[in-house]
């Protein structure tokens, strides 16, 4: 009986525990989002106020007052183009990783594996240098190009595993009546690692969406993107506290819808695929 | 055989040979062109004297800017020291924290570890300029939840961002509440993927928890902790979001780790000459830590065994 009992309390220690953490955790997001639907004067009372009356406002005149339409087209189109071309090109250099074998292989994945590791602000000075005189500074082009530097890598490394994982009698098998290497790449490959190739591309999604510095420095008016069109919120004067957290919750919300589809991949993803 | 299947053949083979690298040559030829020669071109800068907006080019200064660097720069040693005293006061924290929640969530039923994981993850894929507005939104002096709580139990307020002397420790907390989760996610993983049969072993043999943890957990989780220490002291060097929102680097230079360091010397300043140097000394250190996780993960075929 005694046993009974220590073990229940154990477990329920263990779980307020893990609701502490939780807390922990959540209380910050929560705190942006609840500011988020304040007015102007609730938001700036001291004590904060936890019963007041939503409000949408922040939320509208963000689209009214500021060019946050254009900051979202922006993301977008930058995360998305982005997000194809390295889909394109990094499963086919994945394939070739995975499939063929060749002298060399592993040490070109590992070194694949390290331009990942760059400090970009290592790359943005020549980067910048070279945009200006391309004249692409302020394009989503020039955004799109720079985000290859880590999401590429990055895909081909975790496609590389997804790709290895389909066992490789399957597509011998298809091989042996013709020698079309890209049919079994298309309608073998491609379809069986479909879900994997989704979470790559989920990931390369979100990390171009949240990317900062390169959007700070190759961008200043038409084609700035969302992280670096709400930071303009704060200015030296004050800060549009309305404004910033309805800015930051909505930059949150894609960032979050895809984390909980492509979760069961995520832990691979953000290893670099040390761990599944 | 007809000489028109023998052609065929020849040309399939010849295909079989060489389609890795029709695959491969695209990705390593965009990689070449905007990663490894960007890097040169910013070696070579390094060696000059350049200001974008003045007039004037290149001047060749030979290693001037390296050694203006390392021995007369006092703001880069200042800086030096914000960077170490950023790192030694976060990963270790992240790591031990990491590792305490890992353990924790492991012993609660599986049931739950969906939603728990799908949790830690969101401050790891969350926006970091976000993270960092949720945290000045924390840390306002006249409005922010931490002085609410602070007044709350009768403590007195303080200028979290705004002083020299806490600005940095701020910084810092807010980097430990987004990256310890990561940790825990990986160690929680590393935890998971263990096999059993040690464990059982030592239940058999009458083994304490603390003995179960220290001679049979550590060392059979020992590689994994070490990639997850390697990879979150890689990404501390690169920390730049967090500050530019938070602090912008100051009060003073009271948060300027390296790589702020160099951004503002390139693009505040405009010294690109001596900013391509700073950043090719961050290059190296970053690169010399890389190549020790690369090495790892090599040698003990961590990516090998489970891809």
């Amino acid at each position: 009986m005694n046993e009974v009992v220590r073990a229940k309390v154990k477990k329920i220690i263990f779980l307020l525990i893990a609701a502490v953490i939780f807390g922990v955790i959540l209380f910050p997001p929560v705190v942006l989002f609840l500011t988020s639907i304040k007015t102007e004067l609730d938001a700036l009372s001291f004590p904060p106020k936890w019963i007041f009356k939503p409000t949408l406002e922040n939320y509208t005149e963000i689209f009214e007052f500021s060019p946050f339409a254009r900051y979202l087209l922006n993301s977008f189109i930058v995360a998305s183009l982005n997000t194809g071309v390295v889909l394109v090109l990094g499963s086919f250099a994945a394939y070739s990783l995975a499939r063929f074998r060749f002298k060399g292989a592993d040490d070109i994945a590992f070194w694949i594996l390290s331009v990942r590791m760059m400090p970009p602000v290592a790359a943005i000075i020549p980067i910048y240098i070279i945009m200006r005189n391309l004249r692409l500074l302020d394009t989503p082009w020039s955004l799109v190009i720079t985000y290859l530097t880590f999401n590429l890598p990055f895909a081909v490394w975790m496609m590389r595993s997804f790709f290895r994982e389909i066992p490789r009698e399957i597509e011998e098998s298809a091989l042996v009546d013709g020698c079309s290497i890209f049919r079994s790449f298309r309608s073998i490959a491609l379809p069986l690692a479909a879900p994997g190739l989704a979470a790559t591309g989920i990931l390369t999604f979100i990390f171009s969406w949240n990317e900062f510095l390169f959007a700070l420095i190759l961008t200043g008016s038409k084609a700035v993107t969302l992280p670096v069109g709400i930071t303009g919120y704060m200015k030296e004067t004050g800060i549009n506290w309305g404004y910033m957290t309805a800015g930051g919750a909505l930059a949150l919300i894609p960032v979050i819808v895809f984390t909980i589809l492509a979760q069961k991949h995520l832990v691979k993803g953000l290893t670099m695929g040390a761990l599944k | 055989m007809e000489l028109g299947q023998r052609v065929w053949l020849f040309f399939c083979l010849l295909k079989r040979k060489y389609m890795w690298l029709f695959f491969l040559a695209p990705t390593v030829a965009v990689l070449i062109s905007i990663v490894i020669f960007p890097l040169v071109f910013s070696l070579s800068l390094s060696f000059h004297d350049w200001n974008i907006i003045r007039a004037g080019g290149w001047s060749w200064t030979g290693i001037g800017n390296y050694r203006t660097i390392l021995f007369q720069d006092s703001y880069f040693r200042s800086s030096f020291k914000v960077t170490l005293l950023y790192l030694a006061g976060t990963v270790p924290l992240q790591f031990g924290l990491g590792l305490v929640v890992a353990l924790i969530l492991h012993r609660i039923t599986k049931k739950i570890i969906g939603f728990l994981r799908t949790a830690l993850i969101i401050p790891t894929t969350m926006t970091p300029v976000v993270v960092g507005m949720i945290w000045r939104l924390m840390y306002n002096p006249d409005l922010g939840m931490l002085n609410y709580f602070l007044t709350l139990f009768r403590f007195p307020p303080v200028n979290w961002t705004g002083m020299p002397g806490t600005a940095l420790p701020s910084v810092m907390m807010a980097d430990i509440w987004e990256w310890t989760p990561f940790m825990a996610l990986i160690l929680l993983a590393g935890l998971q993927s263990l096999p059993q049969e040690p464990f059982e072993a030592g239940l058999v043999d009458g083994a304490s928890p603390w003995q179960t943890f220290r001679y049979i957990t550590l060392p059979l989780l020992s590689p994994v902790m070490l990639v997850a220490l390697l990879i979150r002291l890689m990404d501390s060097f690169k920390t730049f979001d967090l500050i530019f929102v938070l602090t912008q680097g100051g009060p003073g230079m009271s948060t300027e780790i390296l790589n702020y360091y160099t951004y503002r010397y390139g693009f505040k300043f405009f010294h690109l000459g001596y900013a391509s140097a700073l950043s090719w000394l961050l290059l190296v250190v970053v690169t010399i830590i890389s190549i020790i996780l690369i090495r790892i993960l090599h040698s003990r075929g961590i990516y090998a065994e489970r891809a």
